[in-house]
């Protein structure tokens, strides 16, 4: 009786149609699989054209499936049922170790090829005890006025690093002029794995709790440095090569693995897996070459990253555009953090809301959308024809690149300050600070993952920018790497532009090109990743 | 107890007497009590809206001065006035007298970062800051350029606000992984960390269980014995348990009625206060 009265009683409602909400569904569904995969085959193709897999012998596939994809499939599966969270470590792991290897071939172009290492060591001498002064300055002289402050130190740095000339030698003068100097790979050891070692230390101790910790994890983090020089050369490898490397990718990576079992016990199988995938890809790599199976022959190659463009598209490389975009990046960074990050805060907390500032705003989301061949044409006008630079230089291609990225540095940091919750500023004005205190104590803090963020994003956009270094007479060869900042630069996409326009033919077209589009995409998605990386953790935080 | 004096706040404010005798005079249960917070004719807009019209009370020293009232009345506003936090509002406008021991906030020489060293307030929904529970309660001391020992400090007012006993252990973790009740105690914690001569609470239990509004009632009684505390608050029954003097605010921002809350409770002078507190409006 009850459920006869429950059944007429439903089937009284009817029915709702939901055709044309099903037909829009799969109408997004096709939108969105459409660019997607048409973008994964466009990168497929060139990922095939520069790495050409099929041209290996089927034992070297069959080699590497055995080393490494099989045991990597298993383990893998294996901790996806079990243990989610160690299989995501150690992904992590394993991402942190391929993007820091990236990162750590740049660190070496720049440190050990473009700087001199002695030039760097002298200069980070004189940044040593130029920021030594200052904290002593501040730490026990509390009562000298603000600005009697900051001119003792801008006064200690500048004298620190450049001197008088003529009166007073500066510091890197001198380390370059001391009687006895250290070695290649000393000097880097002590400056990146020295910095290394800072950074892995604070990491552990905050950790694990305990300062004595941190020391021995930084002490230990120098040792492995200094064992990378002595015992690189036996293994074949440059010292000062495997210095860079141990220093910038291995003992950071090891350092976050290690520290991310020390918090969370029950994530240490994600380690297995971590080594599961490095162990298989070194008994692949040394089984294929016991076995004499070779390997496909890749346009992407040692070759190609180290040596610089050539007539005949086999011989020719990447490397001086490397060096150049990595140079170029380093420019644009250092002129459009600063500029877009204090546009961004003042605009933000301190600019009243007027006509003028809405003004502002609208013309800075449209310069946001300005073609980036017309920044060139802008770097052209003011550095090039009005301020009489030379052209095509790293320091006005950089300048360049930082006036187009700078509108979205700036949005993206309004837009990350904006987020910061107003409820915190009101705390912060209710105990009494003064607007610079609340927003350099609550406001930046708090803005500086998205912040950063915002910045690599927009560095990424930098990286891949062709037209406006074409406008301002950047060389489109350049046979060695850009040395100081009024060398002549070239950039990845300007090579890779160039071999498909003016060497233009069948070779450069399927070798050179892909080649040269894989290495800028891997560059990019390093950058990006550490983006996506900082976003999270900014995430999961709040 | 805790903390040292600021320089700034010599300074400013230097006048310490009451400029108006009457005023203590006419209070009629703390007649002893000398006035801390004056206000003469506040009047309030917002743009064009006249959100406090001619609000004339007297706050005495070391006691609860509840503010209660419907929604939108001015309550919060009146508050925000007496360390001028309407000031951080651009289309805010304040116009008459508040004075704090005898000295008028709205004076041209007064500093209003200054004057919110020395008035502490806590807001409505709990706001720590993203930084550990220790640095979150010297946060005061450090922007303020307070010497001393701030371990101590922490120690103290972390235990006034009744909250030591469940973060000693945990002092350097985040202020946001502590429960809403247990944050609004930070927040109090932080705001008498530099010993203010008044508490500005701006409903600080609205957003909270009835077991954490009961502790911060008990809290709020507490710290009457060394500060002088103004409370907004929805909660009528709130307002008669842990205050000594009521000011009702109604619709319009006006002040209809300031007494002391026992009167207010049992025999208002005016209709729509007795309306009011019996639930037939607002």
């Amino acid at each position: 009786m009850a459920t006869e009265q429950d059944s007429s009683y439903a089937q009284g409602f009817g029915q709702v149609s939901r055709t044309a909400g099903l037909v829009f569904r799969y109408l997004l569904l096709a939108a969105t699989m459409f660019g997607i995969v048409t973008l994964a085959v466009l990168l497929v193709y060139v990922a095939n054209d520069a790495i050409q897999p099929l041209t290996a012998d089927a034992g070297w596939h069959l080699t590497f499936f055995l080393t490494l994809v099989l045991p990597t499939i298993l383990v893998g599966g294996a901790l996806y049922r079990r243990n989610r969270e160690a299989l995501k470590l150690g992904g992590m792991v394993v991402g942190a170790l391929l993007v820091s290897l990236l990162f750590s071939g740049g660190v070496a172009i720049v440190f050990v090829d473009i700087i001199p290492p002695l030039t760097g060591f002298s200069y980070a001498v004189g940044l040593a005890v130029a920021v030594a002064g200052t904290v002593l300055l501040t730490k026990y002289e509390t009562q000298i006025p603000f600005t009697a402050r900051v001119a003792a130190t801008g006064l200690l740095f500048f004298l620190s690093l450049f001197g008088v000339p003529g009166y007073f030698h500066s510091i890197p003068e001198l380390v370059q002029q001391a009687p006895v100097v250290p070695t290649d790979w000393i000097i880097l050891t002590l400056v990146l794995g020295g910095l290394t070692a800072l950074v892995v230390g604070q990491y552990i101790a905050r950790v694990r709790e305990d300062t004595k910790a941190g020391v021995a994890a930084g002490a230990s983090a120098l040792v492995l440095t200094a064992l990378g020089a002595i015992v690189g050369p036996f293994v074949g490898i440059d010292a000062n090569a495997l210095v860079v490397v141990t220093a910038v990718s291995f003992v950071p990576t090891a350092a976050y693995a290690g520290g991310s079992v020390i918090t969370r016990e029950e994530l240490k199988p994600g380690l297995v897996f971590a080594a599961t995938v490095i162990v298989g890809a070194l008994v692949g790599a040394v089984a294929v070459d016991a076995l004499g199976f070779a390997g496909p022959q890749a346009w992407t190659d040692w070759q190609f990253l180290t040596s610089s463009h050539s007539g005949s598209a086999e011989n020719a490389g990447l490397y001086p555009a490397i060096g150049g975009s990595i140079l170029l990046m380093v420019t644009v960074a250092a002129l459009s953090f600063p500029l877009g990050v204090g546009a961004a805060v003042y605009l933000e907390e301190y600019a009243p809301d007027n006509r003028f500032t809405r003004f502002i705003d609208v013309n800075i989301s449209n310069l946001a959308g300005v073609p980036s061949v017309v920044y060139g044409l802008l770097g052209l006008g003011v550095f090039v024809t009005y301020l009489g630079q030379a052209t095509g230089t790293v320091l006005i291609g950089g300048a360049t690149l930082a006036l187009l990225i700078l509108p979205i540095v700036i949005i993206s940091s309004r837009e990350a300050i904006r987020s910061v919750p107003n409820d915190m500023r009101q705390a912060s004005y209710g105990m009494g600070a003064t607007r610079w205190q609340t927003v350099r104590n609550v406001v930046l803090p708090e803005a500086f993952p998205g912040i950063l963020t915002g910045t690599i994003l927009a560095l990424g956009r930098a990286i891949g920018e062709t037209a406006p270094l074409i406008m301002i007479g950047a060389p489109n060869v350049v046979f060695n790497l850009p040395t100081e900042l009024s060398s002549k630069v070239s950039a990845m996409p300007l090579q890779v532009y160039a071999w498909s326009s003016l060497f233009a033919s069948e070779d450069f077209y399927t070798k050179a090109v892909p080649a040269g589009v894989v290495v800028l995409l891997a560059v990019l998605l390093a950058m990006n990743s550490i983006a996506i990386v900082l976003r999270n953790k900014y995430e999961s935080e709040t | 107890m805790t903390g040292t004096n600021d320089p700034t706040n010599d300074e400013m404010l230097v006048e310490t007497d009451v400029s108006d005798g009457l005023s203590a005079a006419e209070s009629s249960v703390t007649d002893d009590a000398e006035t801390v917070i004056e206000s003469k004719d506040i009047n309030v807009w917002y743009g064009d809206d006249h959100a406090l019209t001619d609000i004339s009370m007297e706050i005495p020293e070391n006691s609860v001065t509840a503010m209660i009232g419907p929604s939108g009345c001015g309550k919060s506003t009146f508050l925000r006035c007496i360390n001028r936090m309407n000031d951080l509002i651009d289309v805010a406008r304040v116009e008459g007298d508040l004075t704090l021991r005898g000295k008028n906030v709205y004076d041209d020489d007064v500093d209003p970062v200054a004057l919110r060293r020395r008035v502490g307030m806590v807001f409505q929904k709990p706001n720590p800051f993203p930084k550990s529970i220790y640095d979150n309660v010297v946060y005061g001391l450090k922007i303020q350029g307070i010497d001393g020992d701030y371990d101590q400090i922490v120690e103290d007012s972390l235990k006034r606000a009744a909250l030591w006993d469940e973060v000693k252990d945990r002092l350097h973790e985040s202020g946001l992984d502590l429960s809403g009740g247990q944050q609004q105690r930070l927040c109090i914690a932080r705001a008498i960390a530099t010993d203010p001569e008044v508490l500005l609470m701006d409903e600080p239990a609205s957003a909270l269980d009835p077991v954490a509004t009961s502790q911060i009632e008990d809290l709020v009684e507490e710290l009457a014995e060394d500060y002088t505390v103004v409370i907004v608050t929805h909660n009528m029954q709130q307002a008669a348990r842990i205050s000594d003097k009521t000011a009702v605010f109604l619709t319009g921002g006006e002040l209809v009625e300031f007494d002391d809350t026992q009167k207010i409770f049992e025999n208002p002078e005016s209709q729509r206060v007795e309306d009011y507190i019996t639930g037939k409006f607002g």
